[in-house]
């Protein structure tokens, strides 16, 4: 019986009230301790990793298991089941990851109600750890739900003019989209032989007849967090209005619930009907990767355009996820494991530099903003690195999760070959972008302000794994070999 | 030996009649009072607890009441609510204490004990009537026009219950020749066996009992008077109304209705399922409940309508009960209801003191006084918001767990749309929750600074919100309690 898993939940969770109390003493001490904490879950998690890396979970299995008894009645049993494999290991990793990055990030960007931020940071991140390693659908049902509510108060309360509609709007939309998705939990669980809310139970078990209606609800759930065009206009109002820490944490960790969900989830337990029905989810991933990509040019706020981003990148993870179903090519469900990664780190890091730009020149609109190049080099230098990153241009891992992908989606169906179209018309608006804002001539003689050589620094964390990964990629692909082979087997044999 | 429940209602009865006395003591702070009741309360809990833990026959009251788990239960839940009112009223009202204000929340707090365990129709309606009349009287207890307006109305529609549930009673009485709850209910199978005439008669006695209960359970359309009695009404005893009385009519729906609707579904009179009732009720109600609270002005009401879409809520399991008393799935939704009744007094409770606090100190009750209270008063706002999400059923608070359980109930081919029907609902209610948390934390105060908050109601609130995520993080106890007590009705 191993704990690391509950270390990773239960110390964000207690920690959180200890920073809101350190932060409340002093801020400057609040601050590091929030740091040193999230290092730490950081470090279990990179343990983690590790742990599931050197010796990968056979197919279907998981590793750092943990199980007790919680609520046992008639029928109805739920354990407190935790496991990683290779799927979650890389999201919790690059979730903690993420959540110091977030907090370094918090220091200069926000400064009111310090103490609830924190608390509250610490509380979405142990909701996170849980959704990611939850074996059992009722726990991982109350964590999904957990995450909404710092979700709602940080776009809320530190958000931009439009806060209190976008704030609304996100939490009614979420949480509309997984009670019903819970209704298909409750409905496969009531048509089982042995009812069971457990995960590895249930994946390759569900008798066929009982996937379809479930597939739909669970659909709904992730496609609004993934989000899929036509459940994403949450998403550009949630962004532009939260605070760039909040937007690294949304874009960089509670997208992928939605791209987890499909995997383990949706492919998981509910394969034939997934299967069956594989080319209607590889259309829509298709079709949020091109809409993501052509509302991405229409933008002129700079945040907005990377949220558009964001729905772009994501469709690739669906896409790819379900190219395996029809094809059987690994490098569907791998390449969507590894893009769910990358944009992780390369859109985090945007966000941030967002955030940068917005604080120091004022505004986030391209027009606006000209000549970064000459009055803030540093900025300017690590957002033309940073877009590259997002373009997908080697040698940042985008490019080998992107390539993947598609791969799978021409092994599935050649005409989908036109996805190769959505790369370069990210390439265009990235760098048409980079035309106006970092290679103009600077503007009027205001005082500019470059970051500091600290917060440069803190880039090197989003980006050189980025760099790492592509020749390290073994690192998340080997262990998401047996995920991806698993998937395949229950779905098509 | 005398047992323990004797001994909680012998207690109780003398602190209602015994309190008033205390009147003719000139020159008393009349909190004293409060704090007798808080104390006999505390100590009844303590008896009923102990009697509950180990029950024995009740030999002075013959077969007018029987000592069961459901019973306990319910008057653990009434009895602790009405704690929590007596504790917030040593702050409402501090300075006009008044002993008559307490001895009649004791003679309401009696009514329900009885109540709880009634096994006979005149118990029970005696039980209720004493239950009834005190809140009349202290609906009207501000002496403000709105306040009498409201006790005049409440007071009028209760006598009606009262006059429709004796209605039922008697006709019940004339079909069976009993006035003893288990004798109707045989009565009742023979006449539907039999096929006799009077089935027609016994099925009107059913749905008078329907309505002469719904008015207090809060059931649409017997609901018009309930937002308009908790606006009007002093803010602690509406708590009262919604947390507690309201239970009290849910006791008498599962003793009365469900006992009742047994008989129909032994012999599977197939013009007249009782299931089909419950469950177009209990749509109509959350539905109606939930809509109506969206588009509120003042807390009172929102909260008001709330508490009816609660009442949808809970009406499910006696759905899944009528529809087959024998499955698994009857197990599930009773033990959901009785949870859910635990559940909603907590939630309901510690929500109608918060906003009956914000009003005390802010002498305003629309919605606007909520704003940027997160700063104003932290422990009310901070109260209110676990309050509202476990309402919600947002886990892991405990109202999650038993609307689990009910929509699990009704999670069939019958009736799986009223199961989404009511998540639906579920997910349609946070709107207004989380737009009255918005309020509180995202949107500025117009008079900042903070505001006191007394101790009296610290205490409720810090008990409230323990227990609402104590059993949400561990339910299995609470899960035990609500199983063990409706495995009273399932027989």
């Amino acid at each position: 019986m191993s704990f690391v898993l509950s270390l990773l939940i239960f110390i964000p969770l207690l920690g959180a009230p200890l920073a809101y109390f350190a932060t409340r003493m002093n801020r400057r001490n609040g601050i590091y301790f929030s740091l040193g904490l999230s290092t730490l879950v950081l470090l279990t998690a990179a343990y983690v990793l590790w742990g599931v890396y050197s010796s990968p979970p056979p197919q279907g299995q998981y590793l750092f298991q943990e199980r007790s008894a919680w609520i046992n009645f008639r029928f109805l049993g739920l354990d407190y089941y935790l496991g990683a494999d290779g799927l979650s290991s890389p999201l919790l990793f690059v979730s903690a990851l993420l959540t110091v990055l977030a907090i370094f990030g918090s220091r200069k960007l926000i400064d009111t109600h310090e103490p609830e931020y924190y608390a509250l940071i610490f509380l979405f991140e142990g909701a996170i750890m849980g959704v990611f390693t939850s074996l059992n659908l009722i726990l991982f049902y109350i964590f999904w739900e957990v995450v909404l509510i710092p979700m709602f108060f940080f776009i809320g309360v530190w958000g931009g003019p439009r806060r209190k509609y976008a704030s609304l709007k996100f939490i009614i939309f979420t949480y509309a989209g997984s009670t019903i998705m819970l209704l298909g939990f409750l409905y496969v669980y009531l048509g089982m032989q042995t009812p069971s809310f457990d995960i590895p139970d249930l994946a390759g078990n569900v008798p066929v007849s009982l996937q379809y209606l479930p597939l739909l609800a669970s659909f709904i759930g992730f496609a609004v967090k993934l989000p899929l065009v036509p459940f994403h206009t949450w998403l550009p109002d949630a962004h532009v209005e939260a605070p760039s820490p909040i937007s690294v944490l949304l874009a960089g960790v509670l997208l992928k619930m939605g791209g987890y969900g499909f995997l383990r989830i949706s492919i998981g337990l509910f394969p034939l009907a997934s299967a069956q029905f594989a080319w209607l989810f590889m259309a829509a991933g298709l079709f949020s990767m091109f809409y993501g990509a052509a509302a991405a040019v229409l933008q002129k706020d700079l945040k907005k355009m990377i949220a558009f981003t964001s729905i772009n990148h994501m469709g690739f993870v669906l896409f790819g996820a379900y190219a395996t179903l029809v094809s059987g090519s690994l490098l569907g469900i791998q390449g969507a494991i590894f893009q769910m990664f990358a944009h992780a780190l390369a859109v985090g890091s945007l966000f941030m530099l967002s955030g940068y730009i917005h604080h120091q020149a004022g505004t986030r609109e391209i027009p606006l903003l000209k000549g970064l190049g000459t009055s803030m080099p540093r900025t300017a230098a690590i957002l033309v690195l940073a877009s590259a990153a997002a373009m997908g241009l080697p040698p940042f891992a985008s490019f080998l999760a992107e390539f993947m992908v598609i791969a799978a989606g021409i092994s599935a169906y050649s005409v989908t070959a036109v996805s190769i179209l959505v790369p370069v018309i990210t390439a265009g608006y990235f760098l048409w972008m980079i035309r106006r804002a970092v290679l103009s001539q600077p503007e009027g003689s205001a005082e500019v302000h470059d970051m500091g050589w600290s917060d440069a620094a803190s880039f090197a964390v989003y980006l050189v794994p980025l760099v790492v990964l592509i020749v390290a990629s073994y690192v998340v692909l080997t262990p998401a070999l047996p995920v991806a082979e698993f998937l395949k087997r229950i779905a098509i044999g | 030996m005398i047992d323990f429940l004797t001994l909680a209602i012998g207690t109780l009865a003398g602190c209602s009649l015994l309190l008033p006395l205390l009147q003719l003591v000139k020159g008393r702070d009349w909190n004293l009072s409060g704090y007798i009741l808080a104390a006999v309360l505390a100590s009844a809990m303590v008896m009923v607890a102990v009697f509950t833990l180990s029950p024995s026959d009740l030999p002075w009251f013959g077969s007018l009441l029987r000592g069961d788990a459901l019973g306990g239960v319910f008057a653990l839940v009434t009895l602790g609510v009405t704690l929590m009112v007596t504790l917030a009223s040593l702050e409402t009202q501090k300075g006009e204490g008044n002993p008559v204000y307490y001895s009649l929340l004791s003679f309401t707090a009696l009514g329900m004990l009885l109540l709880s365990y009634s096994q006979d129709l005149l118990m029970l309606f005696v039980a209720w009537e004493l239950m009834s009349l005190p809140t009349y009287v202290l609906a009207g207890f501000d002496k403000k026009l709105r306040s009498n307006e409201a006790a005049v109305k409440y007071a009028v529609i209760g006598a009606m219950s009262s006059a429709i549930i004796l209605y039922a009673i008697s006709l019940a009485y004339g079909l069976t020749g009993s006035t003893q709850i288990s004798a109707v209910v045989q009565g009742f199978s023979r006449l539907l066996a039999a096929q006799s005439d009077a089935t027609a008669l016994a099925s009107v006695a059913i749905l008078l009992f329907v309505a002469g209960f719904g008015f207090k359970m809060s059931i649409v359309p017997f609901h018009m008077w309930i937002p308009d009695a908790y606006e009007g009404a002093p803010t602690t005893v509406s708590t009262l109304l919604a947390a507690a009385t309201k239970k009290a009519g849910f006791i008498a729906g599962i003793r009365v209705l469900l006992a009742i609707t047994t008989a129909y579904v032994v012999t599977q009179n197939p013009a007249f399922t009782m299931a089909n009732v419950f469950a177009v009720l209990a749509l109509v109600t959350m539905t109606v409940g939930n809509v109506s609270a969206l588009t509120q002005k003042s807390m009172t009401r929102l909260l008001a309508y709330s508490s009816i879409a609660q009442a949808g809520y809970i009406l499910i399991g006696f759905v899944a009960f009528s529809a087959d008393p024998q499955s698994a799935s009857a197990s599930i939704g009773m033990t959901g209801s009785v949870f859910h009744v635990i559940n909603h007094a907590l939630m309901k409770g510690a929500a109608f003191l918060a906003a009956g606090l914000v009003i005390m100190q802010l002498r305003r009750a629309d919605l606007g006084a909520f704003d940027g209270l997160g700063r104003r008063m932290p422990i009310t706002a901070f109260t209110l918001t676990v309050a509202l999400l476990a309402l919600a059923g947002v886990p892991p608070l405990s109202g999650f767990w038993s609307k689990l359980l009910l929509f699990l109930s009704v999670s069939n081919a019958q009736f799986g749309w009223l199961a989404l029907a009511a998540i639906l609902n579920s997910a349609f209610s946070l709107g207004y929750y989380a737009w009255i948390i918005k309020r509180m934390y995202i949107d500025e105060a117009d008079a900042p600074g903070r505001v006191k908050e007394p101790l009296w109601f610290v205490v409720v609130f810090a008990v409230a919100v323990g227990l609402i995520i104590g059993i949400g993080l561990f339910p299995q106890q609470a899960i035990n309690l609500s199983s063990a007590a409706a495995a009273g009705i399932l027989g």
